[in-house]
């Protein structure tokens, strides 16, 4: 018994240190964004708690171009949600047709192309878009991005088919409808939560991007860039407020959603 | 004409994904590594690999293959910490499982941020609690720091970002694990120790590989936590030094097929670890 209540104590202890891990850093950013300058980065040891408060760097913040940067970051993730169930879900219900081991080989195969180095890819990509006269585009970033995110989003879309009933497909066939009617009104809505996991974890990963966002978006950036561009002018304390602005609205939308960001789902090509 | 049409259905709905990959990866990929065997003027070479030794690209191997295990290493274990604790259920499970959407939800430019703040030799945050406990400065990432110091930040740092990850895929994998085997194994008195050997570790391969494929390729990618953590190219990565190399694409594609050569080999590691123990567990 008294066993038990001590391994009850231990998980308490635990589960403190690690929120408090990952707590802090986010606590840092806050009083870096509205704390006065002397108690942080100017003080030899920057107080732990906040010593005052000053609204300064939030005012500053607000000077930082933010309407365009956001209209880019929130088009560009929408569209890289948008074209991973696009071209996912088609080849998640074609892996999900073929033998278990060749879809896994697949699947793998998908995952290689994400080995090159973005920055590798970029270059070359810049110009072949200044070409088609696609440069700095919103849909040029997209088609960029969805490289790292497209392998993720066929797996979780493979592991969601590989789930339904196999006679289902069968049962709507014979009841007359066609192959088309059958993967988008019958298989893609009983796999929603699978479907809704991908486009949330593409959504996320583009927000996210940094590499490809820097070499082919230069001149209407991103948010991460605006971030970075910022912070090496040495604009640091309002970049602070900056990020928190761009920050809070994400980790409150993957609380919300956080039953969708589950690992059931990044490992769902497993079930097969 | 019918059995015909139905083999090739699924290569008909996998083809776009195809094109595209081919298209914007493949291409690219073997003009990069059949562009690192060419000179300027067009001969077939390795001088770019000679010039490439030339720039230290062996400290950014040896840095980007030490910060990879490393961080590796730190996000299993803290993951596996983490969904050994979410998957027995506690009071306040939901707010934890709700803080650990905080550093997902953080991009890695104002993680990087955060931490050049908490790493900084003057008015660190690192430096600040140190003092608190009557400790002595570190020399975080300043001139003439120190390079274990400097990895260590960097592995703390890209770990406070993507152990929630690992933790989620970790949950999965113990979340699969059937009760009735841990009760098995409790009648038969078995240990803390053989327990995690015996059923958890075995159980969880399959999940451990996905996370490590995941999370490695990204970490031999490893870039814009470096740039935020040490804009003055203290410590380069692999990826970090292709990026200032970028104006000399024959350079930078060399550097990029030896990190390329390097994810192979890991990914092959990593493939083989999961058929050696799926050989040997009999599935």
């Amino acid at each position: 018994m008294a066993k038990k209540k001590l391994r009850g104590y231990l998980i308490y202890i635990a589960v403190i240190i690690l929120s408090i891990i990952f707590l802090y850093p986010l606590f840092i950013l806050f009083m870096l964004a509205f704390v006065p300058a002397q108690y942080t980065i100017y003080s030899a040891y920057p107080s732990l708690y906040p010593k005052g408060l000053t609204l300064q760097y939030f005012e500053e913040a607000l000077k930082i171009n933010l309407v365009g940067p956001l209209i880019k970051s929130l088009e560009v993730a929408f569209m890289v949600g948008a074209m991973a169930l696009a071209i996912g879900i088609p080849a998640a219900y074609g892996l999900s047709k073929l033998k278990p081991n060749l879809a896994a080989g697949i699947s793998t195969l998908f995952f290689l192309t994400n080995m090159m180095p973005s920055i590798t890819i970029a270059i070359p990509m810049a110009v072949e878009f200044l070409k088609f006269g696609l440069y700095d585009t919103s849909i040029s970033l997209a088609l960029a991005q969805e490289l790292v995110v497209l392998p993720l989003s066929i797996f979780i879309l493979l592991g969601a088919f590989q789930a339904l009933p196999k006679d289902l497909e069968a049962q709507a066939r014979v009841d007359g409808a066609g192959l088309f009617r059958t993967i988008y009104m019958i298989l893609t809505p009983l796999a929603k939560a699978g479907v809704v996991a991908t486009f949330l974890i593409a959504w996320m990963m583009s927000w996210d991007e940094f590499t490809f966002a820097i070499f082919l978006s230069p001149i209407h950036p991103t948010l991460p860039i605006i971030i970075y561009e910022n912070i090496t002018r040495g604009n640091i304390l309002a970049t602070s407020a900056f990020a928190i602005v761009v920050t809070i609205p994400v980790i409150i939308l993957a609380v919300v959603l956080a039953k969708y960001l589950r690992g059931e789902y990044l490992a769902g090509g497993l079930n097969g | 004409m019918v059995l015909i049409k139905e083999k090739f259905i699924p290569l008909f709905f996998i083809a776009p994904a195809l094109a595209y990959e081919a298209y914007f990866a493949f291409y690219p990929t073997f003009s990069a590594v059949y562009g690192s065997f060419l000179t300027a003027s067009g001969k077939v070479s390795t001088i770019n690999y000679q010039e490439l030794a030339g720039l230290g690209v062996y400290s950014a191997i040896t840095n980007t293959v030490i910060i990879t295990i490393g961080a590796l290493a730190l996000q299993f274990v803290l993951g596996f910490i983490i969904a050994s604790l979410l998957v027995r259920g506690f009071r306040g499970k939901n707010a934890f499982s709700a803080l650990l959407m905080i550093p997902f939800a953080t991009a890695t430019v104002v993680a990087g941020y955060i931490f050049s703040n908490v790493f900084s030799p003057i008015g660190g945050y690192a430096n600040g609690t140190l003092n608190l406990f009557g400790l002595s400065s570190i020399n975080w990432n300043g001139a003439g720091s120190n390079f274990i110091v400097n990895i260590i930040q960097l592995i703390i740092a890209d770990s406070w970002k993507n152990t929630p990850i690992v933790a989620l895929i970790l949950l999965a994998g113990l979340t699969s694990i059937p009760r009735d085997l841990y009760d098995a194994a409790a009648v038969d008195g078995a240990g803390w120790f053989s327990r995690l050997v015996h059923i958890t570790l075995p159980n969880l391969v399959g999940f451990i590989v996905i996370a490590l494929v995941i999370r490695g390729v990204s970490e031999f990618n490893i870039f814009a936590i470096a740039l935020l953590l040490f804009p003055h190219k203290l410590l380069t990565t692999l990826v970090y030094g292709l990026f200032s190399l970028a104006a000399k694409p024959y350079l930078s594609f060399a550097g990029a097929s030896v990190l390329l050569g390097f994810i192979l080999v890991f990914v092959a590691l990593v493939l083989a670890l999961r058929r050696i123990t799926a050989s040997r567990s009999g599935n």
